[in-house]
């Protein structure tokens, strides 16, 4: 894979939350440092080099829009990832007005802030994946057309699907919520109710995968879905 | 009394100026009517006495030296244009005549009216051949036994009486000027102000709370009267703000523990080998994913519904919206073998929060394929009515039952044709309403003649602002 580890600065002023971040993030092979405070998080990127920030919108000092506003006018570019429990529109934009780069609100699973900061390192460091030769088990994928090729078969994709199957195949291996999907895919920021993204998966699954064979695509209950090349 | 007479819909300002026109139009009428009645009488008995004067004048120089001293006055000149003198013989013939030509025209009798002595006078009214215009002459039996004649056309005073009518006409078309002055600052001290506060009034119903009214150009009444309605609304508005960050910090309260459990129960499904504990956790994951959605929807529909929700307005055309939507909800559609359709044969751009009203829509969309049954059919359709844009969203379900209809709006009510294994708490109706309402919009509900029901939305059109 592309990504090499981070070093990441988390800021947030629940205690229980930073400990779980803290672990996911170095059982994905990060390392961070964890700050309480807006006044303490400013200090520290002064002092340390850091990937990128992992900000609490609720601070007890300040809040996070201003800290990311100072970290911008103090010269820091690295990329800020937003945690919040406020979730409207209203917010995201004020977040990402103020100079950071994405959202996540409360409460979150891992696999979707990581497969955030990963897209966030993605970009700062301007890396793209290679367009050709992606393959998906026996499948070829043709981006340029949107379909999949397999020794004289081809599949067709609506542009929605193909828009699904990049997102999942951008985090490959990692289990992408539903809030997650809707919001890359669809650009939706709320449960739309019916099993929409199930439905959806269902089609695609039934696209890409052999009959009775197991599947690329699978579901894990409570947490997702997460595409797995199959041979 | 007045308005009766105007049609309804015609506005004060028009009213108020026919109204004054007319008032000074009929004033100045009656006053030259009455006027010139006046002068006419005035001027009609100052000529009687002209003519009398002046008939006693010649009879008198006629009965001293006889025709040529009338024949020397005339030769000397200086005789109004307007007079004439006629001397006649006691047969009727004609002796003496200087009638200049304004004079003219007039038949002029042969003999007096009625038998007469010597010095003894008449006056007789004669009319003009051809004009309306009238002589007034006096007779007068001469000691010779001849008839002087002394007439004096009217055809001045009618000038003069016109001229001074025409004066008259021209000073009322002056004062109804003058007298429009108070109707300009009527408009614009009183009517203007009603309209702009009626305008700020109007914005405020669609759910505005920063507009305030403002009226710098009106009477002090009005102007107390908007420091008071603003008075109000500030008070509202801090109560708004107030409601807001509650709800921020009541989203923050409740979403922070929700977090620390979730992820807690995914460390622990995560490490665990033991399939029943991992799937134990995923439900436990499930239920706090609902949890923080209720919670949201809970926030959002109390905010919506005090005006307190923060709308990121944007353009954006609601067919594209749609049939976004119509995208969204297709598999799923086909998956319960049901039929979607989209009706949207328009564009239609609008000013609105983009993801608050695809929140809507969807509520919509999710009860419609709850209560629809398979081979069922659902659309979702965009209409204009007047002013306003319509989304509709139609299925083949049971339909509501009369206590419905009121009713599947208000918080936790589910309708009668809910079970026990249809989703939901009986929110996402009151959350659509509180949606629509922030964006000055309308909801309503009705069965459908064919069977199932049918949910709308209306919207104002590009009359919101931005918050």
């Amino acid at each position: 894979m592309l990504f090499s580890t981070m070093h990441l600065l988390l800021v947030e002023d629940d205690s229980e939350l930073a400990r779980q971040t803290g672990l996911w993030l170095r059982e994905a092979g990060h390392s961070c440092a964890w700050r309480e405070k807006g006044g303490a998080a400013l200090v520290a990127l002064g002092t340390e080099n850091f990937d990128a920030v992992i900000l609490d919108v609720g601070l007890p000092d300040m809040d996070g829009f201003t800290v990311v506003e100072q970290m911008r006018v103090r010269g820091f570019t690295l990329p800020v990832l937003f945690l919040t429990a406020r979730d409207n529109v209203t917010d995201r934009v004020r977040g990402l007005k103020a100079g950071g780069d994405d959202y996540v609100t409360k409460p979150f699973a891992v696999e979707e802030l990581m497969a955030r900061l990963e897209a966030l390192q993605r970009r700062a460091i301007g890396g793209v994946q290679p367009a050709v030769n992606r393959h998906l088990g026996r499948w070829t994928l043709d981006p340029v057309k949107r379909r999949l090729h397999a020794d004289g078969e081809t599949v067709e994709l609506s542009p929605r699907e193909w828009t699904l199957l990049e997102v999942l195949w951008a985090n490959e291996g990692r289990t992408l919520t539903k809030k997650f999907l809707l919001e890359k895919v669809w650009d939706i920021q709320f449960d739309p109710g019916t099993n929409v993204v199930d439905a959806m998966i269902c089609r695609l699954r039934r696209k890409i995968d052999a009959p009775g064979g197991p599947s690329h695509l699978q579901t894990v209950r409570g947490k997702g879905y997460v595409l797995q090349a199959v041979s | 009394m007045f308005s009766k007479l105007f049609p309804k819909r015609l506005p004060s300002t028009w009213r108020l100026g026919l109204l004054l026109t007319v008032l000074i139009t009929c004033s100045t009428g009656l006053c030259i009517t009455v006027a010139g009645w006046a002068m006419r009488r005035n001027l009609s008995s100052i000529a009687r006495a002209v003519v009398l004067d002046d008939l006693g004048e010649y009879a008198v120089l006629y009965n001293r030296n006889g025709l040529r001293e009338i024949t020397e006055v005339f030769a000397a000149g200086g005789h109004e244009e307007s007079q004439a003198v006629r001397i006649t013989s006691a047969e009727g013939r004609a002796i003496f005549e200087q009638v200049p030509e304004a004079v003219g025209g007039y038949d002029w009798p042969d003999h007096a009216p009625v038998k007469m002595k010597p010095s003894e006078t008449m006056l007789v009214t004669i009319q003009h051949s051809t004009r309306d215009q009238h002589l007034l002459a006096g007779c007068q039996v001469l000691d010779d036994g001849n008839v002087l004649w002394f007439g004096r056309t009217d055809a001045e005073d009618i000038a003069y009486v016109d001229h001074i009518r025409s004066q008259l006409w021209l000073a009322g078309l002056a004062s109804t000027a003058f007298m429009l002055l108070p109707l300009w600052w009527f408009v614009r001290h009183v009517l203007n102000p009603v309209n702009e506060l009626m305008n700020s009034a109007r914005t405020l119903a669609q759910g505005r709370t920063d507009e305030r009214l403002i009226a710098p150009h009106a009477v002090p009444e009005l102007q107390a009267f908007a420091a008071a309605f603003n008075a109000g609304l500030d008070r509202i508005d801090a109560l708004t703000s107030e409601l807001q960050s509650a709800n921020d910090n009541l989203a923050h309260e409740l979403r922070t523990p929700l977090a620390r459990i979730r992820g807690n129960l995914e460390i622990f499904h995560d490490h665990s080998e033991n399939a029943q504990a991992r799937d134990a956790a995923a439900r436990g994951m499930e239920e706090i994913d609902r949890a923080a959605d209720l919670v949201q929807t809970i926030l959002t529909t109390r905010a919506g519904e005090h005006q307190a929700l923060k709308l990121h307005l944007e353009p954006c055309d609601l067919r594209e919206l749609l049939a976004q939507l119509h995208d969204l909800y297709q598999a799923a559609a086909d998956e319960r073998g049901l039929r979607f359709d989209l009706e949207a044969p328009f564009p239609q751009p609008a000013l609105i929060d983009r993801q608050r009203i695809n929140q809507a829509i969807a509520n919509l969309l999710d009860n419609a394929f709850a209560y629809t049954p398979g081979r069922g059919r659902v659309t979702l359709a965009l209409e204009r009515r007047g002013g306003q844009i319509r989304i509709l969203v139609k299925d083949d379900g049971p339909g509501l039952s009369d206590s419905d209809f009121q009713a599947v709006w208000r918080r936790y009510t589910r309708g009668s044709a809910a079970t026990a294994n249809t989703p939901g708490m009986g929110l996402g109706l009151s959350l659509v309403r509180a949606l629509i309402h922030a964006h000055g919009g309308q909801t309503g509900c009705r069965n459908r003649e064919e069977g199932g029901a049918e949910f709308w939305i209306d919207l104002p059109v590009g009359e919101a602002k931005s918050r």
